[in-house]
């Protein structure tokens, strides 16, 4: 036969010793879980909060159809062992980001890998391995595009050195009165289902916006508005759910509401309608009696249905979704899943309903869920590279060779240099990365007498800068705690604004979090006038703009590995599905440093 | 127990979004046959079986050994002493029920003496760790009977994969930045009415703002010609020009300021791939005059036949243009102005696919094929769809690379010229084989043998440049990098587990595979493709 031995000496002893973490289990963890076995490894622990979907079979190959809905983490540990019953795997069916993978849990590893899929955890892990001071290496795919790269504090970039494009959310105007894209309309429609079905949400809200500041509406308007829509006013004081409910889920009753009422109250808002084409509200009878033929039964995935189509999508899936909703009890909530087929479907119709009377070209099934479910393609094949290539990379860093570790991108077909896999020497930390610098510092502009605490916590601090249990205090000489981590210590300073704490133009906030073991200064600089529905600006990073074009699209210059890539997933588009695995590498970077490398 | 066609969308749903529904059809209909259920071999199936090829049969008539089982993924200490292709297939077979796994418990040199036409039935057949022989012989009856062969090795942290294919078409081949075609050079006749349908002048407000940029342009571009004796803008200086003429259509406020109008915005973005001219691509003519296409005959398979009834297309109805694509991208625009647009192009392209359909008939006609026999239309249109991105892939036989006569010693002296080529991994290989050859083991397998065995791997690779080329410094480069690299221990099988990668690009026909060589070094974590 033909011998493969294994590494031996003492790079052979330190794998057989050392402890190394991975984190996630899902395509990339689960074919690392098997090369690391393999190599040699005998103590891993690996931790994933996920279960498992039918979707998840086809690459990842520890898992089969009678484990669909168990732990991702503990399946992949059993069936690894029993392809290697001598290796020692510890599985947590955990979120990494709980307080008790604290830095101290970190330290107990020689390395820590990276096999996710959302740049929260994936912020929060660098973050650790940087308090923890432990080597990390990141890693993502998307479809046959591949990346990784090797992180050690002082060494190399951090994970958040390079700004990222902002994950794209949208305001909540555009999604209640005024959508112009199809993303609008299927955010909207998954509002729609955790409305109606779900855990309700107050930012989730699905009714026309009566105070969009571009309507800018006169009061003395409002009787003639109410009577437009007569209903309305009763929604108004009821939740849409126990509205819903009180129809019994009528679907040709929250069709109309929804599909016609609602968009004849939006009409009377008409500064809304002066530079945009008007919305068409839909009637369920007129509809139904238009003779229109639906397309062929048996939804095909790939089709694009007429409105009928689409109407009687909605009805049938309304119909599915209330006896689910009947079946679990009183009380329950139903969650939205993209693999979930009645959910889809709901929102693949109201999506298209919404779509039609506002004037855009209506999407199929299959589309829409790739949008909905912020869908990455995922294949076997990309994932058992990369995961070999995390492997090699471990092993350098065990060797002590951290110098020749290497970003190392995956292309779909041999580049203009015939390169299948493009390897790019690893850059420094960037001295003002607002995460690994020594002294992290960063100028957000606001406005102090229309930002809420709550906001900056959650939409500031935790979202956009990552925190998990942050702790906020202004220094004002004083150290005013602003935002408490402890429970119920600060909830009243939520609804208050920050000027009403004395902090102006020029103030400074020092947030900090515990577990991340990070503390961040921000500047405050106030502005009165930031755009429509923009409520902060991290300075020194353009708002949220379309990526480059690419110069040359053969290299990766951007590289993702999931579909829940957002705090906020309903809120998810093009941009987010294009975050990216580590600092932005555009192709011409890559280019430049495939030229500059050459094999030792 | 086979999965529901719903069960199975469900579960290919993310794969789905790569190669569509059409690419799993054909990926279902594949039966794959791997020959050494190796490390690397049974990585390369399992990167099959679990998007779902039909079938696989593993040949191999090796005995599970110790070794086998402790880097070997799919074989588990019981099966050790059983033949290493049932054992496989036992637990590949798991990753997925809806793939049929089978097995001979034979070598490959063994099934050729016996029935060499044992290997004509597979879709593709994958061979690894195979001996130069063995490579020959099996690429010789594969060739004749058209199977694709896909050669991979590893060797230390060397990585090595080969695809031999005689002839190898693509219809989608996915390229990252095609053009669109829109033809607003040479617009087609029910295009031009289209134009004329509108009146960008006597608009209403909201309708001209979401008039397609397309409809701009070609309103513009129009009145340029007529300015201009008919040439269109070419040059920066022209092209800026013809923006500005289109900037100033934007309507303006009762202030005089201009509105806010994105469709002319998008209009003047698009001004430099809009005035693209509609050309046939190099790569497409290179293939309309290939053998192939010229001679059409009953036995032609329907991509060359597909491609004739094209080239005839162009030379006909279609004045020198292929098939209309017939789609657009998205813009902004109202529902029914983009669908209108749309439409237009979408019955251009029926239009002209019929016509390709006309010829393919008359074609099959001409060589004696009649009705039945014929080419679905489904498979017309997506062939003049993909027109422009219509590629061909011929492969060198191993017999050509081996042979004295025929090696490509260009390709080899260029790639010596810089002394950190893979190319050195390349003849390193070969010499390795030549070593098996005459010793029948591997080199430096034991360390007592090392000493001996660089001697004489020393001979091999001096006898291999003898007959390709005479460089010294090349010999002790190698001699020294061989030393160290011969016990080097990592295997790389992992990576080379993307060579399934390149086996779904040859079953699906879809996206182009390389050609012909892949080398991959873990040392330096670089990778070559080289043409032998």
């Amino acid at each position: 036969g033909w011998a493969t031995p294994r590494p031996q000496g003492p790079l052979a002893d330190s794998i057989s010793t050392c402890k190394v973490l991975v984190v996630g289990a899902g395509g990339i963890g689960c074919e690392l879980l098997k090369n690391l076995v393999l190599t040699g490894f005998k103590n891993i622990e690996v931790i994933d909060l996920d279960t498992i979907d039918v979707s998840n079979l086809n690459r990842q190959f520890l898992f089969q159809k009678k484990h669909v809905g168990k732990s991702k983490a503990q399946v992949a540990k059993e069936s690894a062992l029993q392809f290697c019953p001598s290796a020692n795997i510890t599985a947590y069916h955990d979120s990494i980001m709980n307080p008790e993978y604290n830095v101290e849990f970190f330290r107990k590893f020689m390395l820590v890998m990276n096999a996710l899929d959302n740049r929260a955890a994936r912020n929060h892990v660098n973050r650790m391995c940087l308090a923890a001071d432990i080597p990390l290496i990141e890693s993502g795919t998307a479809g046959y595009l591949g990346q990784v790269t090797v992180i050690k504090k002082g060494m190399t970039e951090c994970y958040e050195c390079q700004p990222k494009p902002a994950q794209k959310t949208f305001p909540g105007c555009t999604i209640r009165n005024t959508p112009s894209e199809p993303i609008h309309c299927i955010v909207w429609a998954k509002y729609l289902f955790n409305q109606l079905f779900g855990e309700e949400d107050a930012d989730q809200e699905v009714s026309p916006d009566t105070a969009d500041p571009e309507a800018a509406w006169n009061p003395e308007e409002t009787a003639a508005r109410a009577t437009a829509s007569d209903k309305d006013g009763d929604i108004k004081r009821v939740s849409t759910k126990e509205w819903a409910r009180s129809t019994g889920y009528d679907s040709v009753k929250l069709f109309n509401k929804l599909f016609k009422d609602d968009i004849m109250y939006l009409l009377t808002m008409d500064k809304l309608w002066k530079k945009r084409k008007a919305p068409t509200p839909l009637d369920w009878h007129q509809l139904e009696n238009s003779g229109m033929l639906s397309a062929s039964p048996g939804l095909k995935d790939q089709q694009v249905l007429d409105v009928w189509g689409y109407c009687q999508l909605f009805q049938h899936s309304v119909e599915t979704l209330r006896s689910q909703l009947q079946e679990k009890g009183e009380g329950a909530e139903l969650v939205w899943d993209k693999d979930d087929p009645p959910a889809m479907d709901f929102v693949t119709a109201a999506a298209n309903l919404r779509m039609h009377i506002f004037s855009m070209n209506m999407k199929s099934r299959f589309d829409v869920k790739s949008m909905a479910g912020n869908i990455i393609p995922a294949i076997a094949t990309t994932n058992a590279v990369i995961a070999g290539l995390i492997v090699l990379e471990g092993l350098k860093i065990l060797s002590g060779e951290l110098e020749s570790c290497r970003t190392i991108f995956l292309n779909k077909c041999p580049n203009l240099r015939k390169k299948l896999l493009v390897p790019c020497v690893l850059d420094p930390p960037s001295a003002n990365c607002y995460v690994c610098a020594s002294k992290p510092e960063v100028t957000v502009k606001l406005n102090v007498h229309k930002t809420m605490v709550l906001t900056l916590q959650d939409k500031i601090v935790k979202e956009r800068f990552g925190m998990v249990a942050p702790d906020v205090q202004i220094e004002d000489g004083k150290g005013t705690i602003l935002i408490s981590s402890e429970e119920g210590e600060t909830e009243g300073n939520n609804n208050k604004f920050l000027s009403d704490f004395g902090i102006r133009n020029g103030s400074r906030l020092q947030a900090d979090d515990f577990l991340q073991d990070y503390t961040l200064l921000i500047n405050v600089l106030h502005v009165e006038d930031l755009e429509r529905d923009v409520e902060f600006e991290v300075v020194g990073e353009a708002p949220d703009k379309a990526p480059p074009p690419q110069t040359n699209q053969e290299e990766v210059n951007s590289i993702t590995n999931g579909n829940k890539d957002s705090a906020q997933p309903s809120t998810s588009s093009k941009a987010v599905r294009r975050d990216l695995v580590l600092c932005q590498k555009l192709s011409s970077q890559a280019d430049r440093c495939a030229q500059q490398i050459s094999p030792e | 127990m086979a999965s529901t066609k719903a069960s199975k969308e469900q579960k290919y749903d993310r794969q789905l979004r790569l190669w569509g529904d059409h690419g799993q059809e054909t990926l279902e209909n594949a039966h794959v046959c791997l020959i050494n259920a190796t490390a690397t071999g049974t990585e390369i199936l399992k990167n099959l079986v679990l998007p779902g090829i039909g079938a696989f049969t593993i040949v191999d008539g090796h005995t599970v050994t110790g070794e086998d089982v402790g880097n070997n993924f799919f074989l588990s200490k019981d099966s050790i002493g059983k033949n290493r292709a049932q054992a496989a297939t036992e637990l590949l077979q798991e990753l997925n029920s809806d793939v049929s796994g089978n097995f001979v418990e034979e070598g490959p040199d063994k099934l050729l003496d016996n029935d060499s036409e044992f290997f004509h039935r597979f879709t593709i057949v994958i061979g690894v760790q195979l001996p130069e022989s063995t490579c020959l012989r099996l690429g010789s009856v594969l060739c004749s009977a058209s199977v694709p062969f896909l050669v991979c090795k590893t060797y230390g942290l060397i990585g090595y994969m080969r695809l031999v294919v005689q002839e190898h078409t693509v219809i989608e081949s996915h390229p990252d930045n095609a053009l669109e075609d829109l033809r607003l050079d040479q617009p087609y006749a029910e295009f031009q009415n289209h134009i004329k349908s509108y009146d960008l002048d006597s608009m209403e407000k909201k309708d001209h703002s979401h008039t397609p940029w397309i409809i701009i342009v070609a309103k513009y571009l129009e009145k340029w010609l007529s300015e201009h004796n008919g040439q269109p803008p070419k040059n920066y200086k022209e092209k800026e020009a013809f923006r500005q003429l289109i900037r100033e259509g934007i309507r303006k406020n009762e202030n005089g300021v201009p509105e806010d109008e994105e469709n002319f915005e998008e209009a003047i973005k698009n001004v430099n791939t809009a005035l693209n001219p509609t050309k046939i691509p190099s790569a497409v003519e290179d293939i309309f005059n290939s053998e192939q296409c010229k001679n059409i005959t009953a036995q032609s398979p329907s991509f060359w036949v597909m491609l004739r009834a094209v080239k005839e297309f162009v030379h006909n109805e279609g004045n020198g243009s292929l098939p209309v694509r017939g789609t657009i991208p998205d813009m902004i625009a109202d529902s029914q102005k983009f669908i209108n647009l749309q439409n237009v192009y979408r019955e251009k392209a029926m239009q002209d696919a019929a016509a390709v359909s006309k010829h393919v008939e008359s074609l099959l006609q001409s060589v004696g094929k009649v009705w039945p026999e014929s080419i679905p239309e489904k498979d017309i249109k997506l062939f003049c769809k993909n027109a422009s991105f219509l590629r061909v892939v011929r492969c060198r036989s191993l017999a050509e690379e081996y042979s004295v006569d025929t090696v490509n010693k260009d390709e080899i002296t260029s790639c010596m010229d810089s002394p950190d080529s893979e190319m050195v991994f390349y003849l390193m290989l070969r010499a390795v084989d030549r070593f098996y050859q005459q010793h029948s083991r591997y080199p430096g397998v034991y360390n007592y043998q090392v000493e001996e065995d660089i001697s004489k791997l020393k001979v091999c690779v001096n006898s291999l440049l003898q007959e390709y080329i005479n460089i010294c410094f090349l010999f002790i480069h190698l001699f020294c990098i061989f030393g160290r690299y011969i016990c080097s221990n990592l295997s790389l099988r992992f990576i080379l587990g993307s060579a399934a990668q390149e086996a779904i690009k040859i079953i699906s026909h879809q996206f182009v595979p390389f050609n012909n060589t892949f080398l991959y070094n873990a040392m330096s974590q670089t990778s070559a493709t080289l043409s032998l």
